[in-house]
This record gives structure tokens, C-alpha cells and sequence, in this order.
């Protein structure tokens, strides 16, 4: 039999249109985890240059703060400090679901299906999530741009 | 009053473009998408509008459907971006001019739109879907109370459609992956007090390409058309697995019944 492969590949991670909320969120830990990466091999590279001396290290921590244009480096810390706070609050909320805690147990399912492994105290989860994230990203990115803790 | 509840019917109400994937397996080229013009009547479901185009525009179009009722699990394929039940979906309420019909990803392509489901099989027996005992001829019935049915009884709905693998985001990239749909239908076995197979099952459920591969990204469960939520059975078997880990399984013994000359009914 002639058949033809048809893998969707890695490139479906991030394709959730048209699932809900947990595959949204689910191709946003994806794509967090590898922004994440990529900053904290940026990150080791950037401070491995300490031992170059203070003059490079002072130039180069003026060049990250003024890279494109004066105060461009708080924005790219706001942005690591988001993407941080997302991985972080979704991988304790797969921590919690993950283990079957706070889901419901086996029920009848009933016309038309609605999961309800991915509402009920899953949802609450998820709001939590948000509500969290919008309270500690504002303190940190106020801390960020103004050196001042809340 | 029969008159209204008719109304539009066999009627024309529009006509839809069906852009439909297309792989010919004796051309040996790649799929490519082909559209057609469906006239559309109320309640014509998709795979209807198939059927339409094999009849009268195109004959060498091919769809795997068998029940048209959503029963036999036949026809999955993706519908406009998503994984449903072409039988079950109704070309008016999807509210487009455009549908494109695709077959179910992660599986190789036979022809058209029908799928290779031999990986879903393959899987779904490496988990033993069956009830395993250590006795060969059981001499009486083995009991169970309606609250010890309920636990598993909503994973027994699954008509192995295959929906699940082609949405779930780990299949696309591993494919050793056993699938929302035999990590179910082993959690299903596994919890019902008859069984007593844990141990056997073990190895494949707790290995690498097994449940632990799962990220809850819910996709098998929406696309689910029995609505058997895949995902809850997968997280409920993992915390079965982890807690296995420090504190021992121990399956249900089920009480048995009296005892009979032959379980076959004459007796």
C-alpha cells in the first residue's frame, strides 16, 4: 500500500486556533519555555563577561540598556519578566492538574459534550493564573523601570 | 404547523465550495487541493456534500464513512481546521462558504481523505483492552455495584474514530507516542474491579511513550465526539501511576457471585 506521511510536526505546537483555552495555553508554555532558553544562554554569555574586567562589563551593560534607542533594555526585561511569570504560574497549574487534582471525577457524559475535565476548577485555575500574573508582573515591571519595590 | 417545520427543505438554500485535499497513491505526487461546487439543502452534513461530489462531479474521490450516524467512528477528517465527524457536522451550521476538508493528521495518507489507522489500532491493543484474570474459566459472575461501573463507565463510550491522536500536539512529533486514546481505554481496564492486570500493563503505560508524555493541552478532549474526555482519563491514570510509585496499586477484588455449573448460561 502507497501511503503518503501526513505528520503534522512541531509546527502544530503552536497552531491552537480553533481549540480552546488549554491549547492556547498550552502553545504559550511552549513558546515561553523556549523563549526562556534562549534568554538564559543569552543571559550565562552576558554575564560570562565579567571576567573580561569592569570596562567591558560596564560597556556592555550600557549597550543592553541602550541597545536600540535610550531605555529600550527595561522593555526587554518587562518582556523576559512576562514570559517568566507565564511559565512559572501555568507550570504550577499543570503541576496541579497534571496529578489529576482539582479535576472532576468520572461523570456521564450528556448531548452536547462539554469536557469538564478542562472547566470547572480547572477555569478557577486559570483564572487565578491571570489575576496573579497582572499583580506581579506590575510590581515588577514598576520595579523594573523605577528601582523601587512596592 | 407541518408545513412550517418543512419549510426549506429540499430546497437549495446555497451553494458552498468544498476545497478538498487530494492524494492519488498510483500518481506517487504530492496532495493537492481540488474545489467543487456543493448545492446545499437543509440538514446536508458534510459527508454528504462528500457523497454529492462523488456522484455527480468527481468519482474518484475517497471517504472512509460507513454508519452516517456518528456510531461507527469511520468518518473523522478535519473540517474547516478542526477534527470532527464529517456525518455529524451540519454544512449550514458551520456558517461558511468555504470548507476545506482535510484528512486527520499524524496518520498516513491511503488516499484522499482516508487514513491509515493502523498506528491507533496498534496502540490501543498494546495496553490489553481486556479484562485479564488470573483464573482460565471463571465458575461464577463476577459482581459490581453501579457506583464501581460509574468509574469507569464514561471511558467505554470511545468508538476509536483516531480524532484524538491527529489533534493531539505530542503525537505531531513523537511517534512512539500511545495516544489520549489507549492511555483511556488502559486507565478504563484498569480501574474496573474484574480486572486484575495492573502489573501487565504496567510497563507500557509507565514507560517513556506513555502517560507521562502527555502536556494537557485538552485538544483530544474537544475534538472527542462521544464526548469520553481523554484528557481527564489520561491525568486520572497518571495519578494512579504516581501514586503507585510510593504507595502500591492495589486492584479491587471483585466479589463473586454463586457459583455455577457453566457461566454459559445453562446450568
Amino acid at each position: 500500500m502507497m501511503t503518503i506521511e501526513n505528520k503534522k510536526g512541531w509546527i502544530s505546537w503552536f497552531n491552537p486556533f480553533k481549540y480552546g483555552t488549554d491549547r492556547w495555553m498550552y502553545s504559550l508554555h511552549r513558546l515561553t519555555g523556549i523563549i526562556l532558553g534562549l534568554y538564559l544562554i543569552a543571559h550565562v554569555w552576558e554575564t560570562s563577561h565579567i571576567l573580561d574586567g569592569p570596562i567591558t562589563w560596564n560597556s556592555l551593560m550600557v549597550f543592553l540598556d541602550y541597545p536600540f534607542g535610550p531605555h529600550f533594555g527595561p522593555f526587554i526585561l518587562s518582556g523576559v519578566l512576562l514570559v517568566a511569570v507565564y511559565h512559572a504560574l501555568n507550570g504550577i497549574r499543570l503541576t496541579i492538574v497534571e496529578n489529576g487534582l482539582m479535576l472532576p471525577k468520572p461523570y456521564r457524559p450528556e448531548f452536547p459534550y462539554r469536557p469538564k475535565s478542562l472547566k470547572g476548577l480547572n477555569n478557577v485555575l486559570k483564572i487565578l493564573l491571570g489575576v496573579l500574573m497582572i499583580i506581579i508582573s506590575a510590581i515588577g515591571i514598576y520595579f523594573i523601570f523605577t528601582g523601587v519595590i512596592l | 404547523m407541518q408545513e412550517l417545520a418543512l419549510k426549506g427543505f429540499g430546497e437549495v438554500l446555497k451553494t458552498v465550495t468544498f476545497r478538498v485535499r487530494r492524494y492519488d497513491p498510483e500518481k506517487r505526487e504530492l496532495s493537492k487541493y481540488m474545489e467543487y461546487k456543493v448545492p446545499v439543502q437543509m440538514g446536508m452534513t458534510v459527508l454528504d456534500g462528500i457523497l454529492y461530489i462523488k456522484e455527480h462531479l468527481d468519482h474518484s474521490v475517497s471517504a472512509r464513512y460507513s454508519c452516517r450516524m456518528g456510531i461507527c467512528g469511520s468518518c473523522g477528517m478535519i473540517i474547516n481546521g478542526k477534527e470532527q465527524l464529517a456525518c455529524q457536522t451540519q454544512i449550514l451550521e458551520l456558517n461558511k462558504d468555504l470548507i476545506k476538508v482535510d484528512p486527520m493528521g499524524n496518520y498516513p495518507i491511503v488516499k484522499d481523505l482516508v487514513p491509515d489507522l493502523s498506528k491507533l489500532f496498534r496502540n490501543h491493543e498494546s495496553v490489553k483492552p481486556y479484562i485479564i484474570r488470573e483464573e482460565e474459566e471463571p465458575k461464577s459472575e463476577f459482581l459490581q455495584t453501579p457506583e464501581q461501573r460509574e468509574e469507569y463507565a464514561m471511558f467505554t463510550d470511545c468508538i476509536l474514530c483516531g480524532m484524538c491522536l491527529s489533534a493531539c500536539p505530542t503525537n505531531a512529533t513523537d511517534e512512539l507516542y500511545l495516544g489520549p486514546q489507549s492511555l483511556t481505554q488502559g486507565y478504563r481496564y484498569i480501574t474496573d474491579n474484574r480486572d486484575m492486570g495492573f502489573n501487565e500493563r504496567l510497563n507500557v503505560l509507565d514507560s517513556k511513550h506513555g502517560v507521562w508524555r502527555c502536556h494537557f493541552s485538552g485538544a483530544c478532549s474537544e475534538v472527542c465526539p462521544k464526548g469520553v474526555d481523554p484528557t481527564l482519563g489520561v491525568q486520572l491514570l497518571r495519578q494512579l501511576l504516581a501514586s503507585n510509585s510510593f504507595v502500591k496499586y492495589k486492584q479491587k477484588e471483585a466479589t463473586k457471585g454463586p457459583e455455577r455449573k457453566s457461566v454459559s448460561g445453562v446450568s
